[in-house]
């Protein structure tokens, strides 16, 4: 089964993620923080591509509802 | 003529009262309201103006709306009497205040019995989940309230699941349809479950509110493992269904805004996130160029100090040379003095003569023999001579 993406909240999580790494750095590595910079922009590219999807999918349940 | 015990007269009235049609409505005002042993709930209904009484009396189960001592209610259900004590008592089968002044009381009531109970306690508000992508909406597709919610959803949000249910969201079906819809959404296996569920209507008053002022509405919405958000109306209206839930909102539209965030908030979030990363970045970057530039600067210094050295080194040689060299010219000057006082030329200036044999310098008569050669230095000009005598003798003396 092929893996499910990774969803907006949990692409935003990592993102929020890697920003919080370089404020809790005291010396940030140049070579870990090239990294995660690389990977953040990759994240934020994902990020507003899904942010340009424009439709919610409406779907009616068929059934009565009654306690 | 016939004769009847008390106990089969009364079991004649009984089913002479049934008589009467159940969808009957009495309408009347409520008093000596009673509770016994949480179960029996007994009260007087009277008319105001003419001096009327009924009995009633109903179990607490019964009961689905709070009551008190002149609250203006309708009742239906049938009427009996009650063979030990010989009265006439009306068995409530439905009780409903009347009016906006009882509806309100009632809600009153209710509002702070479940407010006793902690239905409305901020600690067990749940947060709901930022980006959510699979909605739980329940409303009727006939109100106002599922247009506006779902444009307001389009507009600052797209991707998202929405699951609809249609209920009724005032009317006698309202409360189970309502009710049913909520468990419907909790009984899905988690995966299936929505993240969010949206109660909503457009606004009204108590009467047409009453689904969502329902105990039995708010304790599903308490009970719900979904969190809930719940929208009433507009920004005055307010349910018991907005105080259990996990997030109020104020009307339809406002519901969409708690439950999506904007598209161009996120947007906005997302780039302040990557500046701000690259600023840390571009930080570090320049933190390790400082401690460049302060390495080259100590070892500047290092080199400067040297250099100063050096320079003061030569400086104070050149200071010593200085003093050093007239003192030496005066030594110079003094020898060269010395030296001209001893010079045998002006010895002979003065009028000596030196006298040499072979070369060198006579200073007594023992290296002189009679007869030999003596060369004589003048100031100016040489002689040579023979020694005649030495110390008076020698060759005679020629007179």
């Amino acid at each position: 089964m092929p893996k499910k993406p990774p969803s907006f909240a949990q692409s935003f999580q990592e993102l929020e993620d890697i920003t919080a790494w370089f404020d809790s750095q005291e010396n940030v590595d140049l070579d870990q923080g090239l990294k995660k910079f690389e990977r953040g922009l990759e994240l934020a590219g994902q990020l507003k591509k899904k942010l340009s999807e424009v439709e919610n999918k409406v779907e009616e349940i068929k059934k009565k509802f009654a306690e | 003529m016939t004769t009847l015990s008390v106990g089969q007269y009364l079991d004649l009235v009984n089913q002479s009262l049934r008589v009467i049609p159940p969808d009957i409505l009495v309408e009347g005002e409520v008093s000596d309201f009673r509770v016994a042993q949480n179960k029996w709930i007994s009260f007087d209904l009277k008319d105001e103006k003419a001096q009327a009484v009924l009995k009633c009396f109903m179990t607490t189960w019964q009961l689905k709306v709070q009551i008190e001592d002149g609250m203006r209610v309708r009742v239906s259900g049938y009427s009996k009497v009650y063979e030990r004590f010989g009265t006439l008592k009306l068995n409530v089968q439905d009780i409903e205040p009347v009016g906006e002044g009882a509806l309100k009381r009632a809600y009153e009531l209710l509002k702070k019995k479940l407010a006793d109970e902690g239905l409305f306690d901020l600690a067990r508000k749940r947060d709901l989940p930022r980006f959510p992508e699979r909605v739980g909406l329940i409303t009727s597709r006939d109100a106002a309230a599922y247009g506006d919610f779902l444009q307001i959803l389009n507009n600052r949000w797209g991707g998202v699941d929405v699951q609809f249910a249609h209920v009724h969201v005032q009317g006698r079906e309202a409360v189970g349809e309502i009710v049913g819809a909520l468990a419907h959404f909790n009984v899905l296996s988690e995966g299936d479950r929505p993240d969010v569920l949206v109660l909503t209507r457009g606004g009204g008053g108590l009467e047409d509110l009453h689904a969502f002022n329902d105990e039995q509405v708010a304790r599903a919405v308490y009970a719900s493992k979904i969190p809930v958000v719940c929208g009433v109306g507009h920004e005055r209206d307010e349910s018991l269904c907005d105080y259990v839930a996990d997030s109020r909102a104020s009307t339809p539209s406002n519901a969409a805004e708690r439950v999506v965030p904007s598209r161009e908030e996120v947007k906005y979030e997302i780039e302040n996130m990557v500046s701000h990363v690259d600023g840390q970045l571009e930080d570090a970057i320049l933190g390790r160029e400082q401690i460049i530039e302060r390495a080259t600067n100590a070892f500047e210094k290092i080199f400067q100090r040297q250099k100063d050295r050096l320079v003061h080194l030569r400086e104070t040689l050149s200071l010593k040379t200085d003093k050093w060299l007239p003192w030496f010219r005066e030594r110079v000057n003094d020898v060269e003095r010395l030296l001209r006082q001893v010079d045998p030329t002006r010895v002979l200036a003065r009028g000596y003569s030196i006298v040499k044999v072979g070369g060198k310098v006579v200073r007594g008569v023992a290296s002189l023999e009679v007869g030999s050669e003596i060369a004589v230095q003048f100031a100016a000009g040489s002689a040579d001579a023979r020694v005649c005598r030495i110390n008076g003798r020698g060759q005679q003396r020629f007179v």
